[in-house]
């Protein structure tokens, strides 16, 4: 249907410049008030990573595929910092280890879930997941800043923990990948990676 | 009539100067016409003159960029003109015949989708796969046969460097040239791919029907009973119950994998020399892994249990204040001596 014409109020043989055209990109930065706030800009969403970060402390918490979706490295990136902090707080300077073992840990795991699983997965992916699920290791190690780890108490809490999180990263991973009957294989390498964390939590 | 203009809707590819209705509209030329489509830009009508504007934009700044690069005197690494011209195309085609090489051969050989049927598996078939690897089969007249997959192994292969770290961890190990994580993963690695081409080396010269993968998974799978083996004996520290684990479950596994190999062996000398390389293979490394990483506990355990001696204990020295001048004693041993002096 044709919508109600608005009058033509110019003339006939002038040429009036009626369309101007609304480019979403490029327009941004000219009005303040048009911006996105810097948050959504930086793709930092805080409530995905509530919900990321409560995913991962449920162990039993039935994991949504969907939220994996978006790759944010915002939150891995804040838990690897409190973990070295956390060492750091014991008397331990090894960012560096942390940051080698994750990327080697990373690139591991990207390289076995890409050749398991029948769609693939991307490294970001990989990265985020195994990010989030270094949470509990941060609880290990501040637990290591006041007793020590060494005792039989230590190897049982150790244990727990590593178990903790290889459970949720897996529970992650199959429902993302749909892997189903396959968890304990995906488990299994991350509780490895999750083992070298806790050596330099421990000793 | 409200029925939009055709013309200047219907071209897609760039309109052509003589229709000019479009462009003219946007840059305000001297046409009269105005494109009713064009009016209303809420509607979803304009979309795809929104879309052809933007390609419009995006063509001309290329153009323009193009001629200011052209505008510079067509230069190429100092040679102006035509021999500028020439040498850059020239460049050009060599850059794309090497692109495409690489990319080729990039493609067909870290292609890592040619490992992904080996990766293929469910838990329970690791399972069993693990608890076999520990039970001989005595059938030597047919060929045994080996699974074929690589998941098992190279998980078995990062055990033992999680255990072999949790040993050198516990006993204090000390690399001087290399890190614990460098030595842990080169020797295990270095040993499950090392020993594998060395043994499918010897059972191509002995004529057995192996591959290097069911070698490599016969081996990782062999190193089961190793993980076993260090992880007991890293946390119990005694002699004797490694000898006694290192005979039982190493015998057991190397026995395993020799059965496998004399199954697919024909003639004695053969199956001899291809089983006892790798049975001597298979219990050294234990041997070696086991002292190897174990010798400084031990060294400290001695100096524990020694006549009564406590690790470390400050003696207060001896100095004799009277024999000597205060002068030539430096301020540490004036402090000493005045507290030694009898109060």
């Amino acid at each position: 249907m044709m919508q109600p014409q608005q009058p033509y109020t110019g003339q006939i043989f002038q040429p009036t410049q009626a369309y101007t055209p609304s480019t979403p990109q490029s327009f941004y930065g000219n009005n303040f008030e048009d911006e996105p706030p810097l948050l959504e800009e930086l793709g930092i969403n805080f409530d995905h990573i509530w919900q990321k970060t409560l995913t991962v402390l449920h162990p039993l918490k039935v994991a949504d595929g969907s939220i994996m979706n978006e790759t944010d490295l915002a939150g891995p990136m804040v838990f690897c910092l409190a973990f070295g902090a956390t060492l750091l707080l014991a008397g331990k300077i090894q960012f560096g280890y942390v940051y080698g073992i994750s990327a080697i840990g990373c690139l591991g795991m990207f390289c076995l879930l890409n050749l398991m699983s029948m769609t693939g997965v991307s490294f970001g992916c990989v990265a985020s997941v195994l990010g989030y699920c270094l949470l509990p290791m941060i609880l290990l190690s501040s637990f290591a800043v006041v007793f020590s780890l060494q005792g039989m108490v230590g190897v049982i809490l150790t244990a727990g923990i590593i178990g903790w999180c290889s459970f949720s990263a897996s529970k992650i991973f199959i429902s993302a990948l749909a892997m189903e009957g396959q968890q304990l294989l995906v488990a299994y390498p991350c509780a490895l990676l999750y083992g070298v964390f806790a050596l330099i939590s421990i000793f | 009539m409200a029925s939009p203009v055709a013309p200047a809707g219907g071209t897609r590819n760039g309109a052509s100067p003589e229709w000019g209705g479009f462009e003219e509209n946007i840059q305000g030329g001297g046409s009269a016409v105005i494109d009713m489509e064009n009016m209303d830009d809420t509607s979803g009508s304009s979309f795809e003159d929104m879309g052809e504007l933007h390609q419009r934009l995006r063509e001309e700044e290329v153009d323009v960029d193009a001629a200011a690069a052209e505008e510079e005197d067509g230069e190429f690494l100092g040679m102006k003109g035509f021999k500028g011209q020439l040498s850059r195309q020239v460049a050009d085609q060599m850059w794309q015949a090497g692109k495409r090489q690489a990319s080729k051969a990039f493609s067909l050989y870290a292609n890592i989708d040619i490992l992904r049927p080996y990766f293929d598996v469910e838990p329970a078939q690791v399972r069993s796969r693990l608890l076999e690897s520990m039970i001989p089969v005595k059938m030597v007249n047919f060929p045994q046969k080996i699974a074929g997959e690589l998941y098992g192994p190279l998980m078995l292969v990062f055990t033992l460097v999680a255990i072999l770290l949790h040993g050198m961890k516990t006993s204090d190990t000390i690399i001087r040239e290399g890190t614990l994580m460098g030595t842990a993963i080169g020797t295990c690695f270095g040993y499950w791919l090392g020993v594998s081409s060395f043994i499918y080396f010897l059972a191509y010269l002995c004529n057995a029907q192996i591959t290097m993968l069911q070698m490599l998974a016969l081996l990782g799978y062999g190193l089961f009973g190793h993980c076993i083996v260090l992880f007991i004996t890293y946390n119990i520290h005694l002699h004797a119950l490694f000898y006694l684990f290192w005979l039982l479950v190493g015998g057991l596994s190397t026995l395993r994998m020799v059965a496998v190999l004399v199954s697919r062996t024909v003639g004695p000398t053969q199956r001899l020399l291809l089983c006892g390389t790798l049975a001597t293979l298979h219990m050294l490394f234990l041997l070696y892994l086991h002292f190897a990483y174990h010798k400084v506990v031990e060294g400290i355990l001695d100096t524990l249990e020694g006549p009564n001696i406590p690790p470390i204990q400050r003696v207060p020295r001896d100095i004799p204040v009277a024999g000597l001048p205060i002068a030539v004693l430096n301020a540490t041993s004036k402090a000493v001596a005045l507290t030694l002096q009898p109060h």
